[in-house]
């Protein structure tokens, strides 16, 4: 599974995670909160800039705006096809300001710092029996059970390949399943004998 | 069983796992011909088979691992900024729909097919459709009843999907007695 992360740091790989964290979630207030598209577009100009200044390697990661984009101009031609380009235009510029802001914090900060953010923010939630410090644990589960049943997909998809010629699509999901799930039974009881719970 | 033990978490990130190989998995056509992103077949399954609190937290977990930067959507998408998209509604009514579905799965009698059935059309086509409808009439300020005539296009196909969580939670019964599939 590839990252988004830019490897080459640039300005915005030194600010703190949580600190870019809190501007995104400022800038996402502010640009829901206006409908002027002098000030919506002006907003736009500055991720763009944003965007140049992180330099070259950034434009690798345009390739993600794709769907966004595709997403943005249905919804402007949809607006201006009932009358209100206006409305078109202030939606597809503010969501696609927003997005384009998300996948700056995504491209410059790494998932530890991030996680660790979101285990500060998420601990007042153990009052109401939710494991945050646990959280990291299922995270670490899930990126290994992605790996293995993608590598037991293959297989599947492989042993069905030589046996039919074709690819196995939807009808190898039902051997998949059974196969995750007896994996995850085994997963847990080891990890129920090593922490003892 | 306790959601915090071992066994639950492992249980809770298998199937949030499964959500998103479903979407590293080039495109499934399903019987018709009828290309989807299979990753809400994912969510109506965890309902189905993990009951409706484990379900909620499994959703929840991919949620989290996308707001942190995994690319764990179809097409290698992910990110913060994913949630400012227009079909944002869809993407947040995960854990609401798995959560609805393992309660129907819980509640109702019947044999397991239709139990799942009618689990993955309240979680996977209710209550995720409702909240895309929302999504799409705050987000991309579209008049409800148009937004509502956008989605209705993708029910077909969710409903395809409802049949397919259907089988398989019928073939999981047979294969794996042990599961129970309406523990909560």
């Amino acid at each position: 599974m590839h990252s988004f992360y830019l490897e080459r740091p640039g300005w915005l790989h030194r600010v703190p995670a949580g600190v870019k964290l809190a501007g995104l979630s400022l800038a996402g207030t502010a640009l829901f909160m206006t409908a002027d598209q002098a000030l919506l577009g002006a907003a736009a100009l500055a991720v763009a800039a944003l965007y140049l200044s992180l330099g070259r390697e950034a434009g690798r990661a345009l390739g993600a705006f794709r769907g966004l984009a595709v997403a943005l101009l249905l919804i402007l031609l949809f607006h201006a096809l009932v009358g209100s380009w206006r409305d078109g235009a202030v939606t597809a510029l503010r969501l696609g300001s927003l997005s384009a802001l998300g996948m700056a914090l995504t491209l410059t900060t790494r998932f530890d710092d991030l996680l660790s953010v979101a285990e500060t923010l998420l601990r007042p939630l153990k009052l109401f029996g939710l494991p945050a410090e646990r959280m990291a644990l299922a995270f670490g589960l899930m990126l290994r059970f992605i790996e293995t049943f993608f590598a037991q997909w293959q297989r599947l998809d492989e042993a069905h390949r030589a046996r039919s010629g074709r690819a196995g699509g939807w009808r190898l999901l039902a051997p998949l399943a059974i196969q995750a799930l007896a994996a995850a039974d085994r997963a847990a009881e080891a990890l129920s004998a090593r922490l003892g719970r | 069983m306790q959601s915090g033990s071992s066994r639950s978490i492992a249980h809770i990130a298998l199937f949030a796992a499964l959500v998103a190989v479903l979407g590293l998995i080039p495109k499934i056509d399903l019987p018709f011909g009828v290309p989807v992103t299979a990753q809400t077949l994912g969510v109506m399954l965890a309902g189905c088979l993990l009951g409706p609190k484990r379900a909620f937290l499994a959703m929840l977990l991919v949620l989290g691992g996308v707001a942190l930067g995994l690319p764990l959507l179809s097409g290698g998408r992910g990110g913060i900024g994913v949630f400012a998209s227009p079909t944002a509604g869809y993407l947040l009514a995960w854990p609401f729909g798995a959560l609805v579905a393992g309660a129907v799965m819980g509640l109702l009698p019947g044999p397991v097919w239709a139990r799942a059935f009618a689990a993955s059309a309240a979680g996977g086509i209710g209550v995720i459709h409702l909240s895309g409808i929302v999504g799409l009439t705050l987000l991309a300020r579209m008049e409800p009843t148009q937004a509502a005539l956008a989605d209705l296009a993708f029910v077909p196909g969710d409903l395809i999907k409802c049949a397919l969580v259907a089988a398989l939670a019928q073939s999981v019964a047979r294969g794996l007695p042990d599961w129970n599939l309406h523990r909560a």
